[in-house]
């Protein structure tokens, strides 16, 4: 068990290091002159975040997880809406579970 | 660029489903940091000044006595970098307002609300209450969810029986596949993108491997459409 001290400690130093990734790249950004380049730059980023998280989160897991997002990214393409993506994904999961 | 309550409240209004399947992350934190030998209090606190999974999941480790504060310190930095990221793709918003509202706005910033208002950012949309409507209700949640984990763990049983742990990685894809269907110039990127996070998550530390693969999406999105 941590002492109330130690823990405040370390939940100060946890919190100060979240915020400052947080406001990191907008800082960082307001000292750099945009030029269309760079919003291409931004662009490209901003997309690729989070497809480099899923393709990640996708290579540590199972084929179910796999079909599952399959079923999402179709639902996404006809329907447009990601509620219906997200519960396509989770009946698509929850029917490979029962199923196996 | 706009902060204002209408915004604020469609940001949480539109978070809501999403916010319900943060509901068994919060609650197996809390049972974690629990097993991981915080007080149930304690649990809460650290999720409601965290605010960031992968880096709360990981800085239990830490948290025993004596603390290696400058390791903790570096772990919460590097499974939070990603934020850097999205925080440089918001810029051009988000530094349209006065400081004190920008890292108010920011202090919320987590993947789900990005995802949401980015499209709509993209769109022409200025009003930043979304993105922070958004992340005020995933850290609500969140907290709440910790909170019921921590002090009522034991009584629940497996979450992931009916396919909730498939839902934030299907809202995520969802989300790029959206961004991609409306402009499709950012395929490749993507693309490119998803290939190095998978070569090289074997190689580096986790989550360098999805800020890496995001840098080079936004080079190739830069490089290919340069005149």
């Amino acid at each position: 068990m941590l002492s109330n001290g130690t823990f405040l400690i370390a939940v100060l130093i946890m919190a100060a290091a979240a915020f400052a990734t947080r406001i990191a790249g907008a800082v960082l950004m307001s000292r750099v002159r945009t030029t269309r380049s760079t919003d291409l730059f931004l662009e490209g980023l901003s997309a690729s975040v989070i497809a480099a998280l899923v393709a990640s989160l996708l290579a540590q897991s199972d084929l179910r997880t796999a079909l599952a997002v399959a079923a999402a990214i179709a639902a996404m393409l006809v329907t447009r809406s990601v509620i219906w993506a997200m519960l396509a994904g989770m009946a698509c999961a929850a029917l490979i579970s029962r199923l196996l | 660029m706009r902060l204002t309550l209408h915004g604020i409240l469609l940001g949480m209004r539109r978070l809501i489903p999403v916010s319900l399947f943060v509901i068994p992350f919060g609650t197996a934190f809390g049972i974690a940091a629990i097993e991981a030998g915080l007080d149930p209090v304690q649990a809460t606190l650290a999720s409601a000044f965290v605010f960031t999974a992968t880096a709360q999941f990981a800085a239990l480790d830490f948290l025993t006595e004596p603390v290696a504060f400058v390791s903790l310190a570096l772990v919460v930095l590097a499974l939070s970098s990603r934020h850097i990221v999205m925080s440089a793709a918001l810029s051009t918003w988000v530094n349209r307002l006065p400081k004190s509202k920008r890292f108010l706005v920011l202090a919320t910033l987590s993947d789900a609300n990005f995802a949401d208002a980015l499209p709509d950012l993209q769109g022409g949309q200025d009003d930043l209450g979304r993105l922070f409507g958004g992340g005020v209700m995933l850290w609500v949640t969140w907290v709440a969810s910790t909170a019921v984990g921590a002090f009522g763990g034991n009584i629940l049983g497996d979450t992931d029986a009916y396919g909730f742990s498939v839902v934030m990685i299907c809202f995520f894809a969802a989300t790029v596949a959206g961004q991609v269907q409306s402009r499709t110039r950012l395929l490749v990127p993507v693309l490119v993108a998803m290939g190095i996070a998978v070569l090289t998550l074997p190689v580096l530390p986790t989550g360098w491997n999805i800020i890496l693969a995001a840098l080079a999406g936004g080079a190739v999105s830069a490089w290919l459409h340069a005149e």
